[in-house]
């Protein structure tokens, strides 16, 4: 049986008639389920829990890219295949998916095709998409091995697991982060100067990495699927093939 | 029915590259899978299989180890290449080297002994003696195959 999760955003009326269409195709496809509308304060875990326990197959995630993030890492934890049908302009991980947005998502859906995706980790919680701490004072430790400090004061960091990342740079092109198996990469980039508007960067450092230790004496921001909190101390690590995916054939990995 | 598929796995995944940017400083002993480029400084170890590049500028403080170099910036520490290391004009290597390839550009400094396998000469090192002698053999060999073809 398949279980569908709506975002709450899809509520409004400008979706209605997408989502009747591809409530159809699903019924065509003999992949019809329940659905669930996600709130606000909806516990995805426990949400996904009772509802395999209720005899649900297949977890299909209705949304954008924070739905997608949403849940699945509070989901991450689950032991059941997930789907995605990406509806709505905020769609990047999707096209990593190798998932078309729109109507043509069920297609995929159908097809099944399975691939487990590796989970980035901190601080006993998963996040699927990337990770990101703005520029702060900080150390970071990479496999226990050797440290990375900036020369000359703070350090933006990002890393990334499925969500692609663009940094923006004016002297030459924009550097674009594609997201790889098998290893988190992170991406650090110092503060070298404040402009105008926006502080100068330097040019980025790039390391691939299974475990990541990023300390600081005071308080730093952690951006993770969209949520926000305030670490002095934090472990990164990889789950390796944590996730049960249905992909498209398109996928980039 | 459900299908499993395994990630297509393709050479480039392999071949990641690890920068260090210039204003960043990495302590510690420093490996990478894939090709390494530092345009800031590290103290202590690196190694490779793979490509090593020190840009104009960077400095490493510690020994290397790498499947092959190109060095523009300063080493202070013994290199070890397994094929080929190129040094540009800027490149300043206070340490030995061992390599097979050595390639210099005008006004590259080094301070250092230099050793590099398959010297032929008699009295050079026993290593690079026997080597070169176990190629020579070799190379006879297959020129007899050659000519028989």
């Amino acid at each position: 049986m398949y279980l569908y999760l709506y975002d709450n955003f899809l509520r409004s009326r400008k979706y209605d008639s997408l989502l009747s269409t591809i409530e159809t195709r699903l019924t065509d496809f003999g992949i019809a389920g329940k659905i669930i509308r996600l709130q606000h304060l909806t516990n995805a875990e426990s949400v996904i829990n009772e509802e395999i326990r209720r005899g649900a197959s297949t977890i299909v995630i209705v949304g954008d890219d924070k739905t997608f993030g949403s849940v699945l890492s509070k989901a991450a934890v689950c032991d059941v295949p997930f789907g995605f049908l990406p509806v709505g302009a905020d769609n990047s991980i999707a096209k990593v998916l190798g998932i078309p947005v729109g109507l043509e998502a069920c297609d995929v859906l159908s097809r099944r095709r399975k691939v487990k995706l590796d989970v980035g980790w901190f601080n006993n919680r998963y996040f699927v998409s990337r990770l990101h701490i703005p520029p702060s004072d900080i150390t970071v430790e990479y496999d226990e091995q050797f440290k990375v400090s900036s020369t000359k004061g703070k350090i933006e960091l990002v890393v990334c697991n499925l969500q692609p990342y663009t940094w923006k740079s004016r002297k030459s092109q924009d550097i674009v982060v594609h997201p790889q198996d098998g290893k988190l990469e992170a991406f650090l980039r110092p503060v070298v100067g404040k402009g105008i508007i926006k502080e100068k960067y330097d040019e980025p450092s790039i390391f691939p990495f299974e475990e990541m230790v990023v300390t600081s004496r005071k308080p730093f921001v952690v951006e993770a699927d969209g949520k926000e909190s305030k670490e002095t101390k934090i472990t990164i690590k990889l789950a390796k093939k944590r996730i049960e995916m249905i992909v498209g054939r398109e996928r980039k990995f | 029915m459900d299908t499993e598929y395994h990630a297509p796995t393709s050479p480039d995944n392999d071949d990641v590259e690890t920068v260090v940017g210039p204003s960043v400083h990495v302590e510690g002993d420093f490996a990478s899978e894939g090709n390494i480029l530092v345009k800031g400084s590290v103290s202590g170890n690196v190694k490779t299989s793979k490509l090593l590049t020190v840009e104009k500028g960077a400095q490493i403080l510690a020994n290397v180890r790498a499947g092959s170099a190109h060095i523009s910036g300063n080493i202070k520490g013994s290199v070890k290449v397994e094929d080929r290391i190129e040094l540009t004009s800027s490149a300043q290597i206070l340490g030995d080297i061992t390599c097979s390839i050595l390639v210099v550009e005008p006004g590259a400094l080094v301070q250092g002994k230099v050793m590099m396998n398959g010297v032929s000469i008699a009295g050079g090192e026993e290593d690079g003696s026997q080597r070169s002698a176990v190629r020579t053999r070799r190379s006879s060999k297959q020129e007899d195959q050659e000519e028989q073809a």
